[in-house]
């Protein structure tokens, strides 16, 4: 790579290597979004409420309890007071509720684990409940209110977000390798008066832009990476240098990877496109 | 589908590098040749004259690939240039040792790196050619200068430069378009002297220059362009004098 890295090139160096920051900091957005998505979807899912219809009163909430000790899919159960009732009214309501003027509370609260994707786990647990001499019903979290959709929604705005974003970065790389070209013009023409073909003159700028580019996009990788560990170990608390590793799965290290590969495809598409016009333009005069 | 015709390699291997029939050639609305007949043999020197803004650069272009004709037949190295592909139209260009009136070179390479981008081109490597190119450097007179940066040369010296590159794969053709501007009438002769040498390798040499008095410095075939009508002035070659030698 001939004088790549230095002169003039080096302000190309940094244009592709901030893109390739931007657009693999953007890919690392994307996964963080992606897996708070997932956490909640996770934790929205392990949660229920039982409600109690028979027996009335607190022999029937302690039935159930007992029964539910038992129960297939069922971690934990605690009985709902009226005090994280209305806590819970508060926080889904919006407006304040006090406990005193709640109605008696017939309700508990359970954990789940998880279970396969076509398991009827509330038939489940209704039916351990029904052995235990208890009627009753399991509130799940519903799919289709803002809870349930919205994951899934969030989850496809992040990664096609993260891909528009890649490709316009991708078309910033490639129009500034076309720079690359034209500083590279009289090579082209000399080539092309000494009997190179376009594939030759072409190829061989887009070679040094493509090398130019794995390297600005290894930067700006580099550089991504290391902002998002600080960014994790900053806003998560649970986030250590020891913990980091069992953190950061493979696929965190996509966009990473992703950055320089994309570079160098783009800034060797940019400068061969643009080398090749200005072969056409010396080979043709007239 | 091959689009080299037999007829016409079987002319090249007889010799005849250049064959134009009645071609007209031009820019945007201007027709600059005007049925221009000509041709170029190997071994043979032809100095194409005439005064300026006759159409001898475009000639040079038309010779060099760079200009296709507009009508009539160009037939270069036995490839008819109106018929063939851009591979093969690159292929013959890599015969062709061509001196422009300003010389294009990758400045900041030094003169030796330039002269031996033909040579690197064809896939050699710098052990196989640095001795060639050496010579080469001692030919045109430009030792001192051979590691110099382009830039840094006088006109003179980019002029000599410009002519090792076109010899240094060693072409069937070589075209020099005025490669004396500039000079001074002594170094003129020289580097025309220096170009006609080349037909004793049996490559054929065009020189387009306005200066007639250079078809003294060698056995040379006159031509005239006027008004983008060319004419030829000797029908056969000059002998070979102390002169000219």
């Amino acid at each position: 790579m001939r004088n790549a890295l230095t002169g003039v090139e080096r302000a190309l160096f940094w244009t592709l290597a901030f893109a390739a920051f931007a657009a693999a900091a953007a890919g690392l957005g994307a996964r963080a979004v992606d897996r708070l998505a997932v956490q909640y979807e996770t934790q929205r899912n392990a949660y229920a409420i039982v409600r109690v219809l028979a027996p009335e009163g607190p022999a029937g909430l302690s039935a159930a309890e007992s029964a539910l000790r038992g129960a297939p899919h069922v971690a934990s159960a605690a009985v709902m007071d009226a005090q994280r009732a209305a806590q819970l009214l508060t926080q889904w309501g919006g407006g304040e509720v006090l406990p005193e003027d709640l109605p008696p509370i017939r309700l508990l609260e359970i954990e789940l684990r998880p279970a396969g994707p076509n398991v009827d786990v509330s038939g489940d647990v209704v039916a351990a409940l029904a052995q235990g001499g208890v009627t009753a019903e399991v509130i799940e979290a519903p799919n289709t209110t803002a809870g349930g959709g919205a994951v899934s929604r969030v989850r496809t705005a992040a990664l096609w977000g993260a891909i528009a974003f890649a490709l316009v970065m991708a078309i910033i790389v490639s129009l500034s390798a076309r720079g690359l070209a034209a500083r590279r013009r009289e090579l082209v023409t000399v080539m092309c008066d000494l009997g190179a073909t376009r594939g030759q003159a072409a190829g061989r700028i887009a070679d040094e832009a493509a090398v130019l580019g794995l390297y600005a996009g290894a930067v700006g990788g580099a550089l991504a990476g290391v902002v998002a560990l600080v960014v994790m170990l900053l806003v998560i608390p649970a986030a250590t240098i020891e913990a980091l590793p069992q953190m950061i799965l493979p696929i965190d290290l996509a966009p990473i990877i992703a950055a320089p590969l994309g570079a160098a495809v783009a800034a060797g598409a940019g400068a061969r496109a643009a080398a090749s016009y200005f072969h056409a333009k010396a080979a043709r005069l007239g | 589908m091959s689009r080299l015709n037999h007829t016409d390699l079987e002319l090249f291997e007889r010799g005849v590098l250049v064959r134009l029939s009645n071609v007209d050639a031009g820019y945007g609305a201007a027709t600059v040749l005007m049925g221009v007949d000509f041709e170029a043999r190997a071994g043979e020197v032809a100095l194409v004259t005439g005064p300026a803004a006759a159409g001898k650069t475009t000639l040079t272009h038309v010779l060099r690939l760079a200009l296709p004709p507009r009508s009539g037949r160009a037939l270069i190295m036995g490839v008819d240039v109106g018929r063939a592909s851009g591979r093969q139209l690159a292929e013959v260009k890599r015969k062709i040792g061509y001196v422009a009136e300003t010389p294009t070179f990758i400045e900041h390479w030094s003169a030796f790196d330039n002269i031996a981008m033909p040579l690197r081109m064809i896939g050699k490597k710098p052990r196989e050619y640095a001795d060639d190119v050496r010579e080469l450097v001692d030919f045109v007179g430009i030792s001192e200068a051979a590691d110099l940066p382009v830039e840094k040369l006088s006109g003179a010296e980019r002029r000599r430069c410009a002519i090792a590159r076109a010899l240094a794969a060693k072409p069937h053709l070589i075209l020099a378009d005025d490669p004396t501007a500039g000079m001074s009438p002594a170094d003129g002769r020289r580097v025309v002297r220096l170009l006609a040498e080349m037909r004793r390798v049996g490559a054929g040499v065009v020189i387009a220059s306005q200066d007639e008095s250079l078809a003294d410095c060698a056995p040379i075939l006159r031509w005239r362009l006027e008004r983008g009508r060319l004419t030829q002035v000797d029908t056969s070659l000059p002998a070979e004098t102390e002169a000219s030698e």
